[in-house]
């Protein structure tokens, strides 16, 4: 247990830095930069003229679809870990337990792939 | 070195699961919110199931973590899902104009 | 020191969760439950659970959170009109917040662990945390796995049917045709005489 956390420390310490260094970037901008606003220089600049429209744009409900397709194989994988680590161990039924799941999420793969989820117009 | 009690894991959880069920309370009308605030119940279980396992020296408690990541991901997914077309059919993510489902 | 950085990652944990649900902006709600997500990472490598800690910094951070805010940037939504009569409900939801923590915790209190069964799935084994994860995931818990494996191909099958529509008027290759075509059906060999023409 601690010498699980003991190997974790590098990690902390490079957060522990980023976070200072961040911290310290922010603070040193706002105390050193100049900053004398007015109504114009907050305005939003589009190359001179008046913003058209809201930054806010509806986009393709298609990439919506391969983030959802993305985060299901993710979950996948991440199932893959303690299995490819562990099979020694767990021998056959270890194994075709996890052919059955492999399995499973292939027929969604197939179903997709028919569907033309994947294909971009 | 000394462990975290359980009782403060326990006391975390707490906290986090009343914040999410106060966030579905508050935020009654936007949907993404209340799905936001669900994922954090789930985080807050997810919490209490860890610091269980850690009290038992049982792998049960992450065991059952996994699965519940895995099932709040696909929540998440088809929720976000649902409520794109229902953005699509509406103009809106107003939880309370859902009434035409009633029929 | 573990204790002080557990009482950290709560604190912060705890403090961007409350940020979560009471922000305007719903892009930073999403950003804030980030930062839940990366804090509840470290408690969860505190105590002990490694592999869980990593996969929630993947899994939540990496792709879930992108989901979120993928749906808040596609959506073009008026979010200061839904939050309606928030400053109204506020009062109510957080007594109601604050009444389920006070049970919640007087639970904790009265809560008495129970000091190390030993099970056949005990973390004691001296391998890694991963590893003792695979050997009674796929072997004890089968019936828990096939179903987890069942959930992700209801999400997928449920997304696809749900946001996929075929397009009208779109050209697509059709690789197999234009494959499987032969000379006969597109070529004719004609001998042309000179000065007639093709008819």
């Amino acid at each position: 247990m601690e010498q699980l956390l003991q190997s974790y420390l590098p990690i902390l310490v490079f957060l522990g830095v980023a976070t200072v260094l961040a911290g310290v970037f922010i603070a040193l901008s706002l105390l050193a930069g100049a900053s004398r606003p007015d109504a114009e220089k907050l305005s939003p600049y589009e190359c001179g003229f008046e913003a058209f429209s809201d930054a806010r744009k509806k986009f393709d409900v298609r990439f919506y679809l391969v983030a959802i397709l993305f985060i299901i194989f993710d979950l996948e994988v991440a199932f893959l870990f303690p299995w490819a680590i562990s099979l020694g161990t767990i021998g056959e039924y270890g194994f075709w337990s996890m052919m059955g799941f492999l399995g499973v999420l292939t027929i969604g793969f197939i179903y997709e792939w028919n569907k033309g989820a994947l294909e971009w117009e | 070195m000394m462990l975290i009690p359980t009782t403060h894991y326990m006391i975390l959880s707490a906290i986090l699961f009343s914040i999410g069920i106060a966030g579905i309370f508050l935020n009654r009308r936007n949907i993404i919110v209340i799905l936001m605030s669900i994922e954090l119940v789930l985080l807050a279980v997810n919490v209490n199931f860890v610091a269980f396992s850690q009290a038992h020296h049982d792998l049960k408690g992450q065991v059952f973590t996994l699965f519940i990541l895995t099932v709040a991901a696909a929540e998440a997914a088809i929720g976000l899902a649902i409520l794109v077309i229902y953005f699509r059919a509406r103009g809106n993510v107003n939880s309370q104009a859902a009434h035409e489902l009633q029929g | 020191m573990v204790e002080f950085l557990f009482y950290i990652f709560a604190g912060l944990m705890v403090l961007s969760a409350i940020v979560v649900v009471t922000a305007r902006n719903p892009v930073h709600s999403v950003l804030w439950l980030i930062v839940a997500f990366l804090n509840a990472s470290g408690v969860f490598m505190l105590a002990g659970a490694e592999f869980l800690a990593l996969i929630l910094a993947i899994v939540y951070v990496g792709a879930v959170a992108v989901l979120f805010l993928f749906v808040v940037m596609m959506l073009d939504v008026d979010f200061e009109q839904l939050r309606g009569n928030f400053k109204k409900n506020l009062p109510a939801g957080v007594a109601l917040g604050i009444l389920l923590m006070v049970e919640l915790v007087m639970l904790s209190l009265s809560w008495r662990v129970v000091p190390a069964v030993t099970t056949a799935s005990s973390s004691d084994t001296g391998v890694t945390n991963t590893e003792a994860l695979g050997r009674v995931l796929y072997t004890d818990y089968i019936v828990a796995f096939q179903g987890a494996g069942l959930v992700l191909l209801v999400a997928m099958i449920g997304a696809i049917v749900l946001t996929l529509r075929k397009r009208d008027g779109v050209r697509k290759q059709n690789i197999g045709v234009q494959v499987g075509r032969k000379i006969s059906e597109t070529l004719e060999i004609r001998s042309v005489k000179s000065g007639e023409g093709i008819s």
